[in-house]
């Protein structure tokens, strides 16, 4: 280890170090193994937990499968960044099948992971999902992921009607301000809110605070919160102007 | 620069004391411990002093009048000393040697030890604490932290010097006495039944540079100093080739005894870290303190696997003794 030159080196500026995954990376979806590999390495330990407590090796083996398989189409898929951290913001029915969706979008648009925020953490079960990529709900930890530039994915508020949006997480905007927040949409593709032949998951470009807004600023957090929740809420209604 | 190393018989102090005799701008090192150093030092002082003898320590911190502290004389339970030895040489060894340094008069700059177990782990802390979190430690060795930590920032208060408290993820090497290492290289090891849960691990040399960085820098507050990465228990278990041994509930009670009589005693800190994980957030520490490429968990986990039971000194010939049953 060295010291580098000048201290305050900006965190996109800084070098990834090099983290011995065993080839797997943390954030991208690389080939898998075959099944006897696979199994190898899960009996020798040649696999690595990421500090969330998320495991890659596993993912890419149980979630990338199936949520690659479910029929869903994509619109605005060029907003979802290739490298860095940002927050997703998507409407939250019943079950977990809005997040599933937006995890599938994902992988399909730029390969990466997506760390689920708000995943039930009952005891044992806890600890399955946080190794299929799920994170602790408090805001401080959602910052945590996005720092370690990751895309993590957080619910609006529980509606019961798919076209109407929820209440927009305000803490966990607030904690992670400075990363772009893009909204998602999931909605039904066929007529009358029916999933006749899948459903469709909209992007839209990132919302940011206003230029010199301060990192702790909780005014700005509730404005970007209620413009996200705005802008979920459009694209569900799938008005013009909007993905 | 003055630097006095407290705790410099253990490995990182001795570790310390050697990175700092290679700089020129380090006019002079001294330190005390209660064992002597590990390793050859060149120029620098030691003293064996135990931090409960509060005279003579007073009196040697006083000669040498220090610009600067190492303060690594907080000892983690089960290292080397039980988990009341270790809170009371920690206790008495920062009150005493950080007062008299700054009562020395030249003090410009301190650095202390502690760990990211001030932090806690469970309830409603957050699974991966910056330096903002509230600190709640749920452990002994936590709670030392905590008080070392306390004084520390009164002494910065009353004597205006900047301290830096550098939060180390649980330090492990193949050369230094750790319990974590210990009971990882157990040949079975008790792992949580129903979780799985992340930890972190630094390495000894990169705890040594950290503290070096902070009082080149003069740096302020808390850093969590982690290796990158993270381990768990299951994998970590199997990378090193043990058997997994799945406890639940009561069976720790039972697994501890076990462990202890295998050689491994095992302080809450670590029964926490195997059954809670311990993991923080350490961008600031590479940010302001500028380390730059801190060996990764994984890394340091192999290295403590790579260890060899016995190391045959080269030169050392045949062994005198040859008892083993079976060779002939």
């Amino acid at each position: 280890m060295r010291i580098a030159a000048a201290p305050g080196v900006r965190a996109e500026d800084r070098p990834t170090p090099a983290v011995p995954n065993y080839g797997i990376d943390s954030d991208r979806l690389l080939d898998r193994d075959s099944l006897p590999a696979a199994l190898r390495r899960r009996w020798d330990g040649r696999y690595a937990v990421d500090e969330f407590g998320g495991d890659p090796h596993l993912q890419d083996f149980l979630v990338a499968p199936v949520v690659g398989r479910l029929p869903a189409r994509t619109v605005g898929a060029e907003h979802l960044p290739a490298t860095g951290g940002a927050l997703l913001v998507a409407n939250f029915g019943v079950g977990l099948l809005e997040p599933l969706l937006v995890a599938g979008a994902v992988q399909r648009a730029v390969d990466r992971r997506l760390r689920l925020v708000g995943l039930p953490t009952v005891p044992g079960l806890g600890a399955l999902t946080h190794k299929l990529g799920g994170v602790g709900r408090r805001p401080g930890d959602v910052a945590a992921v996005l720092r370690a530039g990751h895309l993590a994915a957080v619910p609006l508020g529980r509606t019961l009607s798919p076209r109407t949006a929820g209440e927009a997480p305000r803490l966990v905007i607030g904690a992670t301000l400075g990363f772009p927040v893009l909204p998602v949409a999931v909605r039904p593709s066929g007529p009358v809110g029916l999933p006749v032949g899948g459903w469709v998951v909209a992007v839209g470009p990132p919302c940011r605070p206003p230029d010199g807004t301060a990192t702790d600023d909780p005014l700005a957090a509730a404005e970007l919160a209620e413009d996200v929740r705005r802008a979920v809420a459009a694209m569900l209604r799938g008005e013009s102007g909007h993905p | 620069m003055r630097v006095l190393v407290t705790g410099m018989g253990g490995h990182l102090g001795t570790r310390v004391a050697q990175l700092l005799e290679a700089r020129d701008d380090v006019e002079a090192v001294a330190g005390f411990d209660i064992v002597p150093p590990r390793r050859r030092l060149g120029r620098s002082v030691f003293k064996r002093i135990d931090p409960r003898d509060r005279d003579r320590l007073v009196e040697f911190v006083r000669d040498f009048a220090p610009t600067a502290v190492a303060h690594f004389g907080v000892y983690e339970p089960a290292a080397r000393m039980g988990i009341r030895a270790a809170r009371v040489a920690s206790e008495e060894c920062t009150v005493t040697a950080l007062g008299a340094a700054a009562r020395a008069g030249a003090l410009e700059c301190v650095a202390v030890r502690s760990g990211i177990e001030v932090y806690g782990r469970g309830g409603r802390r957050p699974e991966v604490p910056d330096e903002h979190a509230p600190l709640g430690p749920t452990t002994p060795y936590g709670r030392t932290c905590l008080d070392v930590e306390a004084h520390a920032a009164g002494l910065a208060r009353r004597h205006d010097v900047p301290v830096a408290s550098l939060r180390f993820a649980p330090i492990s090497g193949s050369r230094a006495p750790s319990p974590v290492g210990r009971l990882l290289r157990l040949p079975a090891v008790p792992v949580p039944a129903l979780a799985d849960p992340p930890f972190q691990l630094l390495h000894t040399d990169d705890a040594a540079w950290a503290m070096v960085a902070a009082l080149d820098r003069r740096a302020q507050g808390p850093f969590n100093v982690v290796g990158p990465g993270a381990a768990s228990p299951w994998q970590a278990v199997r990378l090193g080739g043990r058997v997994p041994v799945p406890v639940a509930g009561p069976g720790w009670l039972l697994a501890n005894q076990f462990a202890e009589l295998a050689g491994s005693p095992v302080p809450p800190h670590v029964l926490e870290l195997v059954r809670r994980g311990r993991v923080a957030d350490g961008g600031r520490a590479v940010d302001e303190l500028g380390l730059v490429g801190l060996v990764p968990t994984q890394e340091v986990l192999a290295d403590l696997f790579a260890w060899a039971s016995v190391t045959p000194l080269p030169g050392a010939g045949r062994p005198a003794v040859v008892a083993t049953p079976g060779s002939s």
